[in-house]
């Protein structure tokens, strides 16, 4: 499986994916926002040894995360937002989720500056609730009643990025001396 | 309002109409049309305010007496740059962009001024691709408010003129106009700057597309440090490295990279095109994979990768170590992942070796021991219970239900042996489902996953399948009540209404392939018919972008969305789905009894009976749609009358709920070219799209497009049998014409089509 | 009073859906972060701005002196000059009506679709009608 960032052309296949998989939807305008405000946040895993029926096959999509910048944060601290992550049913167990989340956090605090990430999950989805919390490191921040449209509550659950800032800063001291003047060339 | 207009409206009339305006936009149509119409009545041939009102009616859904009461208000005010606007907007609204651009730019002949106007113009020049006007328009928008103007200080005028210069190919237009706007700047913007990270990078892929690499190189060497977008830059660094041979570097930067994402076969192979290694080198290709598989333990492609390329008794022992490792996780993709290989005889028949010697227990277990089986004393436990075997028994019988490796008894046997042991595992139901799909038996395969959805309720992956093969198995009425478990109650016209809203184009086109095999060809026209227009919604939902993304910055990705769109139906959701309603549509031309809804139940059967057996037959289905009509109307009723609380049915009633209207076309080709025209455009090396187009034109009497359909599909498989059988009853159609073609065609056709059919 | 509109769709639901509904519909807005843009406006030099808009009429097609262009950007304006000068050379081949309805009317084709396949083939109907057929997938 292959893991990357989103293109505009594999929409109409994310979109599927998410349709397939879990009751909230959206309509591809609404992907499109994502793709062309934050481009460098939502990532897919494609399933590459899938050989092409027609020429014009999309890449096969099994997983994908959709994640944006809060436009309003609220005490105007910059913070990321995961919109939709979900993986194919029969491609589980492979870790694509994990690494799909991980991406778009480094992406998150490299472009954006986000101090932290947000998610709602729903009270009664434990597979998702032990990949935030245990895998990832997510905390419960607090219980959002009849979030969805089903009448379920949601858990807010928030995850700090700060060790990222930490690493992100590291690698750009030892990149040699480049200034970067501007682009005046 | 336009001055001579403002003139005819005393001061409180004046004052409605900016009110008007106000309601319009904030999308307040019902008051937007009172306020119009207390003008109206005091002023009724005010041209601004009736253009006004017909903007509101055409946002409210009433585009023909919009157009009509436009038409009026143009006629009281021929020079009222506001009624060309709006006339324009009408236009563009129907998609007819010609006239709009007609209409828009009589509006800035009148008003050269209004930045309104000249935005709307070019964004539609750039809906339109028309890169020249779009030119000319961003270059007025720049240039309308002066030097020290609004518009020239903001950075998104000067990238816009740069995009439509690079979308018109004027690639070194467009990197002067973004040097051009860098200049201005007095000092470098600060390093959380998007739009200044992002312009800089735009600019970068514009010098690569004019094939100065190096000088790319060089660019990009220079914001390197700063930009934003790590992975872009880093990416595209490697990937100008690679293009210049410096491969040092390149080996560097795509290591780099790798350390990101060791996930991704393109930094691999960048590396190894770096490393300078042919496919043939095998030696050092494994072990430069194998030292990204220990540097990251989690990641599947350092794994997976050399089983594509190693061959023998080295693909046989990476293999083994493979299937093992990933058999002992019990990853269930583990099949799906490997089955590509088997285009390789050799390898498949390894692998099922392989796969074999687990089953029974004969192989080596994994030396480096990560198989965590052996140390929990898995051997006390019934040998069919351990993970391992479990995971071997699944991934089996997935192996002989696939078509290159199929024995679809040996599939079953071991599938059953699976469900004996573990009853209420999903993917083993999912899978026993499959082979009976093989088996040709849909009643067998939607039973079975059905019986994987109940073993899950709350999961939607499942839930899809099991509807899925429901429609396969015609059961149509089953499989929308299991959607219905999903969809939003809210929605209007329940579960399908919010399928269709939420553009769920797979079950759609399952849906509608589903009545074409019943021959309900209302119905599944109908539903070909809802992804046709969806694609022209995904088609629309670029338009504001064209303003939003030079505001937000993000040039690639606008540019990215741009070239998509492009080439946006070339999609097999819409290929799909236009060759079956093609396909329907000459069946309709063949067979016009079929365009009476109510005998499609008979499925043109009736040839096959007497005169009198067939009027009867006709009365019996007659009587029988006008029971099924009474019986929908009551259930219709008896809902609205329940739902009488919520809105009931909404404005937008569904005048044709059975496609009665669609197959009852008195012109199946012309509707036909409807779907045909996109998919030659787009989808020309698809044969099936190619075939169907010849059979559309033979009928259509377009004999040089039908041989133009026919060499298309001899080039794309010169074997196919279907070939020979349409080149022959061309050949005929054209010696047995009833009166002879006008001879420039003859000659044409004689010319390019002997060749074709003598052997 | 927003209720006053019944939607032709459903009220989004969720405060999930509201939130994607609130995004679309302010798509377009024209004013959000302006004080972002006053501020970058600050940056830019006026004098330099005011000149470069005075030089934008200037700055269609190869205006940069040849000997400042390099090899890459001469071939460049070759290919685009030699485009132009094809354009102009087919724009003046004559062609004749009878056929461009022909083609109109037996290759299903539009009016300028037509006029430019024959004027690509000198006007010659059949020529134009045998490429057609035979044009690569």
């Amino acid at each position: 499986m292959d893991i990357r960032v989103l293109q505009a052309a594999d929409i109409p296949h994310v979109q599927s994916t998410n349709i397939t998989n879990l009751p909230e939807n959206y309509y591809l305008k609404y992907y499109l926002y994502h793709a062309l405000s934050w481009p460098q946040l939502s990532f897919v895993a494609v399933d590459v040894s899938r050989p092409k029926r027609t020429p014009y096959d999309p890449p096969k999509i099994v997983g994908y995360v959709l994640a944006k910048m809060e436009e309003e944060p609220e005490n105007g601290i910059q913070h990321g937002h995961i919109t939709s992550l979900s993986v194919m049913r029969t491609h589980r167990r492979l870790g694509l989720a994990e690494k799909l989340m991980r991406q778009s956090q480094r992406a998150m605090v490299e472009t954006f500056g986000a101090q932290y990430v947000s998610l709602h999950v729903r009270l009664s989805n434990t597979a998702a609730l032990h990949l935030y919390k245990n895998t990832l490191g997510f905390e419960r921040e607090k219980v959002e009643p009849s979030y969805y449209a089903d009448g379920e509550d949601a858990h807010s659950m928030k995850m700090d990025l700060s060790f990222i800032r930490a690493q992100v800063d590291g690698e750009a001291g030892d990149e040699g001396d480049e200034v970067g003047d501007m682009g005046k060339k | 309002m336009s001055q001579q207009q403002q003139m005819q409206l005393g001061s409180k009339e004046r004052s409605l109409f900016k009110q008007v305006v106000e309601h319009y936009e904030a999308k307040h149509f019902k008051k937007g049309i009172k306020f119009a119409n207390q003008i109206l009545t005091k002023n009724p041939n005010h041209g601004d305010t009736q253009a006004m009102k017909a903007l509101i009616m055409n946002a409210q859904g009433n585009v023909e007496e919009a157009f009509v009461l436009c038409k009026a208000a143009l006629k009281n005010a021929m020079k009222s740059h506001v009624c060309w606007h709006v006339y324009g907007v009408l236009w563009r609204c129907v998609k007819n962009y010609e006239e709009a651009s007609k209409a828009y730019k009589f509006a800035l002949k009148l008003e050269p001024e209004s930045q309104q106007i000249l935005r709307d113009l070019a964004i539609l020049q750039m809906q339109m691709r028309d890169y020249e006007g779009y030119i000319k328009s961003r270059r007025m928008i720049l240039q309308s408010s002066g030097p020290r103007g609004k518009n020239s200080n903001s950075r998104q005028n000067w990238t816009g003129l740069a995009v439509a210069q690079h979308l018109a190919g004027d690639l070194y237009d467009a990197e002067r106009t973004l040097t051009t706007f860098e200049e201005t700047l007095r000092n470098p913007p600060s390093k959380s700057d998007n739009e200044h990270s992002e312009a800089v990078l735009y600019k970068n892929t514009i010098i690569a597309e004019m094939g100065e690499t190096e000088r790319a190189l060089d660019h990009l060497e220079a914001v390197f440090k700063n930009n934003l977008d790590r992975t872009a830059v880093m990416e595209m660094r490697a990937k100008y490295l690679l293009q210049l041979g410096r491969h040092q570097e390149a080996e560097k930067a795509y290591r780099a990279l790798l350390e990101r994402n060791a996930d991704y076969r393109a930094y691999y192979d960048g590396l190894r095109e770096a490393l300078q290694l042919g496919t043939s080198d095998t030696e050092s290709l494994k072990t430069l994979y194998d030292d990204w598989a220990k540097k990251s333990p989690r990641s599947d492609t350092p794994r997976r990768v050399p089983l594509d390329f190693l061959e023998g008794e080295e693909f046989r022992k990476a293999a083994d170590q493979y299937l093992q490792q990933m058999l002992h996780k019990g990853v269930p993709s583990t099949f799906a992942n490997i089955k590509a290989l088997y285009s390789n005889s050799a390898k498949r028949d390894t692998i099922q070796e392989l796969a074999e010697s687990y089953l029974n227990g004969t192989h080596a277990p994994l030396m480096n021991g990560s198989s965590e089986k052996h140390t929990t004393g898995e051997e006390d436990s019934a040998p069919e219970k351990s993970p391992f075997d479990m995971a071997v028994l699944y991934f089996l019988a997935q192996h002989y239900n696939y078509h290159r490796s199929q024995n679809l008894a040996k599939a079953m046997e071991l599938i059953d042996r699976a469900i004996a042991a573990q009853p209420d595992e999903v993917n083993f139901h999912m899978t026993r489902a499959r082979i009976w799909k093989h088996r040709g038996n849909s009643r067998k395969a939607s039973e079975n996953m059905e019986k994987a959805r109940s073993l899950d309720e709350k999961d939607r992956y499942i839930n899809t399948k099991a509807a899925k093969y429901q429609l396969r198995n015609n059961e149509n009425e089953a499989a929308i009540a299991n959607m219905g478990k999903f969809t939003r109650k809210e929605a209007v016209g329940g579960p399908l209404g919010d399928l269709i809203e939420m553009q769920c184009m797979w079950y759609i086109t399952e849906d509608g392939e589903s009545y074409l095999r019943q021959g309900r060809l209302g119905l599944a026209l109908k539903r070909f018919t809802c992804v046709y227009d969806i694609f022209d919604t995904w088609q629309e939902d670029q338009f504001d972008f064209h303003t939003f993304s030079l505001r937000k910055g993000q040039i690639r990705a606008y540019i990215d969305l741009v070239k998509w769109q492009d080439h946006l139906r070339e999609h097999p959701f819409y290929s799909r789905a236009a060759i079956c309603a093609v396909q329907i549509y000459v069946r309709l031309f063949d067979d016009p009894q079929l365009r009476d809804e109510s005998l499609n139940g008979l499925n043109g059967s009736l040839d096959k009976m007497s005169p009198s057996e067939a009027k009867k037959a006709q009365k019996k289905a007659r009587k029988a749609r006008e029971k099924q009509e009474q019986a929908d109307f009551e259930k219709a009723d008896a809902k609205k009358t329940a739902g009488a609380g919520v809105d009931g049915e909404s404005k937008k009633e569904d005048k044709d709920p059975k496609g009665a209207k669609l197959v009852g076309t008195a012109e199946p080709l012309v509707e036909a070219m409807k779907f045909l025209s996109p998919l030659l455009e787009f989808s020309p090396g698809n044969i099936a799209a190619q075939q169907v187009g010849f059979e559309v034109f033979l009928r259509r009497k377009k004999y040089i497009p039908a041989l133009r359909c026919l060499s298309a599909a001899r080039s794309i498989d010169s074997a196919h049998p279907r070939n020979h059988e349409q080149a022959i009853r061309l050949r005929r159609t054209l010696s047995t014409l009833a009166e002879a073609l006008p001879p420039k065609i003859s000659e044409a056709l004689e010319a390019e089509f002997s060749p074709l059919v003598s052997p | 009073d927003p209720t006053e509109e019944t939607p032709a769709t459903a009220p989004p639901a969720s405060a999930e859906d509201r939130k994607a509904a609130a995004a679309l519909s302010s798509l377009d807005n024209q004013n959000d972060d302006s004080a972002a843009q006053t501020t970058k406006a600050k940056n830019i030099d006026q004098e330099a701005l005011a000149k470069a808009i005075s030089r934008l009429e200037l700055s269609t097609g190869a205006k940069v002196e040849p000997s400042r262009q390099s090899e890459n950007m001469k071939q460049f304006e070759e290919r685009k000059r030699k485009r132009r000068e094809e354009k102009e050379r087919l724009a003046k081949v004559k062609v004749d009506a009878g056929d461009v309805g022909l083609l109109v009317q037996e290759l299903e084709l539009s009016k300028t679709k037509a006029t430019d396949l024959l004027k690509a083939h000198e006007g010659d109907a059949v020529k134009a009608m045998r490429a057609f057929v035979t044009a690569p997938v």
